[in-house]
């Protein structure tokens, strides 16, 4: 509220609040304002970033991808032409499976292996502040550097994996890995879960760890074993956290780039190419940015859509978080 | 009556004791070996690494690093690029941060009419795949003059790091103690001035904790860089790494200086998480739950 203002006008003389609000609604809602204002200007550098760098982009893409356009001459309204051809290129249906093959598997393989290290772990194995910190220590690795690391260990001639195939006499399972169209998507997912299962882990043993002890005790004294033990309590507590893990697993392994980009690029003959490359090879290598922007359109429904039912049914409600 | 005899995965089944050690250790070497040999590698010579790639290095050489370092045989010096990702890192952060900060505590404490709209505003930008706005960021930041600009990365940075870090803020203050504020606010201060001068200090560790959280992947980030910053000389890190793509390893001899970078490039995130293992695990936890 600056100083110099005059007060607002309020007039009293009234007999109930619905008149006191009828007669003064005007000054009522500027004084709310006033008093409001600091938290608007508050609000407003991240509403200002989000608002440019954010929703305006997204807007454009949206606009974008009914134009033709090579960034050069002035674009050209085409309607829905660039879906139409989308819907016929093999390239974009190619990439479009692979990115859900990619997606399937690194969720199952990370989870999967994170909730066997978490129930090792979580037995209160020697060493478990080792393991733990150990597991974790790929996720910290910029994927890029991942990704660097492992085209040098699957390299045919001199990379360690073959290398050391070759030394312990399994000379017959040496493999060409990521250089033929037949081995790279998978060697890629295995480069994704050997980086991320730590990440379910910690989730994972952090669940494990909060189911309360008597609940152990009253199943130990019960006499069941280890088995049943993990069937009927383990497994059907840690339910909810497993399946979020690997809904966000799931979001978070859609928008791969990083490891596809430097692995590969996208080849050989595009047998990894994903939604992310290519995106990126359309519109920066091609200068098809109204193509491009119908992938990032296509892309952006199948990520959002995704996403919004999983806050949905895990209740992320802004309001009562 | 025993059901559980059908059904269930033999590994799970029974996970005595031997299974589980054997099962741990083999999984840490399968995770730590390639990070070790990464280490390994970068203070070998070229010969070496080709002739005998288990052997360990003898001696020591650190002439790859020496290299990489000046920028001998690549057109920019490492230095180079290890300043630009240190710059963009700590000026998305500071800026993060700080208008996160802001808003966070602006919905957890403001009763204004829109609040409950912002949150589910924010909400929904947490859903938004950040790839399908390259292309008009792309052109925009190069009318703005933001492209290639560090000052351009750190906003990109900074408002990609929002929704995330300004939910969490939000929560952490609406766990904060009202008195406080109250009290500076009795004493003169602005709002303004309450949360500089009261709620800010007192918070240092929640801050440090999101600090944590966002350090890692903004180090990290490869998508945006590789779009927005093409001069050599404004480039980050992981850009310095996609661009030693090796076409095949007889006919090169930069083998061990692609590995002097990426283990430079690792190593401030290794030490950084040895020093804050804790956090980060739990602020990952947070985070992925939220």
């Amino acid at each position: 509220m600056r100083r110099g203002d005059p007060a607002p006008r309020v007039d009293t003389a009234v007999w109930s609040p619905l008149q006191f609000y009828a007669k003064n609604w005007v000054s009522i809602h500027r004084m709310n304002f006033r008093r409001n204002l600091i938290w608007y200007l508050f609000l407003a550098p991240a509403a200002i970033m989000l608002l440019m760098f954010m929703a305006l982009p997204l807007i454009q893409s949206l606009e974008l991808a009914f134009y033709e356009w090579n960034g050069l001459r002035p674009r050209e309204y085409i309607a829905l032409e660039n879906f139409e051809d989308l819907f016929d290129d093999r390239f974009f249906w190619g990439a479009l499976s692979h990115t859900l093959t990619f997606a399937v598997f690194s969720m199952v393989g990370t989870v999967g292996i994170g909730l066997l290290l978490a129930m090792a772990i979580a037995r209160r194995v020697r060493g478990a502040a080792i393991y733990r910190f150990i597991f974790y220590l790929p996720v910290m690795l910029p994927m890029a550097v991942t990704a660097a690391l492992w085209v040098r260990m699957y390299e045919q001639n001199f990379g360690m994996l073959n290398v050391m195939l070759r030394s312990i006499g399994l000379a017959h399972l040496e493999g060409t890995w990521i250089a033929s169209r037949e081995t790279a998507l998978g060697s890629v997912i295995a480069v994704a879960v050997w980086q991320f299962s730590g990440f379910p882990m910690i989730i994972l043993l952090a669940a494990i760890e909060n189911i309360p002890e008597d609940l152990h005790e009253a199943a130990s004294l019960d006499g069941i074993s280890e088995s049943q033990r993990i069937r009927y309590l383990t497994l059907p507590l840690i339910r909810p956290v497993l399946i979020s893990i690997s809904v966000l697993q799931f979001i978070f392994s859609l928008k791969v780039f990083d490891l596809v980009w430097v692995m590969t690029l996208g080849g050989p003959a595009e047998s990894t190419s994903v939604l992310g490359t290519f995106l990126y090879k359309e519109a920066f290598r091609k200068q098809e940015y109204g193509y491009a922007s119908a992938v990032a359109v296509v892309m952006f429904a199948v990520i959002f859509t995704v996403t919004y039912v999983y806050q949905r049914l895990m209740r992320v409600e802004a309001v009562e978080f | 009556m025993n059901p559980e005899r059908r059904a269930i995965h033999p590994l799970v089944k029974r996970m005595p004791g031997a299974a589980v050690t054997i099962l741990l250790v083999v999984w840490a070497i399968v995770q730590v070996y390639p990070i070790l040999f990464m280490f390994i590698t970068s203070v070998k010579t070229d010969k070496q690494i080709l002739n005998a790639p288990f052997a360990l290095p003898e001696p020591l050489k650190f002439e790859n690093y020496a290299i990489v370092w000046q920028g001998d045989r690549v057109a920019q010096p490492f230095s180079t690029f290890f300043i630009n990702s240190f710059t963009i890192t700590l000026g998305s952060l500071i800026i993060l941060l700080f208008v996160a900060g802001l808003a966070g505590y602006s919905l957890a404490r403001g009763r204004f009419p829109g609040n409950a709209a912002t949150q589910q505003g924010f909400l929904l930008t947490l859903a938004v795949p950040v790839h399908v706005l390259i292309i008009p960021m792309y052109f925009f930041t190069g009318e703005l003059g933001l492209r290639n600009s560090h000052i351009g990365m750190m906003l990109v940075y900074a408002t990609l790091g929002l929704p995330f870090t300004i939910i969490l803020m939000r929560a952490y203050f609406l766990s904060f103690p009202h008195e406080l504020e109250e009290a500076a606010l009795l004493d003169g201060c602005s709002r303004f001035g309450a949360f500089i001068r009261v709620v800010v200090p007192v918070s240092r560790g929640a801050i440090a904790s999101m600090a944590i959280i966002n350090i890692s992947w903004i180090w990290s980030e490869l998508f945006f860089a590789l779009v927005l910053l093409d001069q050599p000389q404004v480039r980050t890190l992981p850009l310095a790494i996609a661009g030693y793509r090796p076409v095949s390893m007889a006919a090169e001899s930069v083998i061990g200086q692609q590995f002097a970078i990426m283990t430079l490039t690792a190593l401030p995130l290794f030490v950084f998480y040895f020093l804050f293992q804790q956090q980060i695990r739990k602020g990952m936890t947070a985070g992925a739950l939220r």
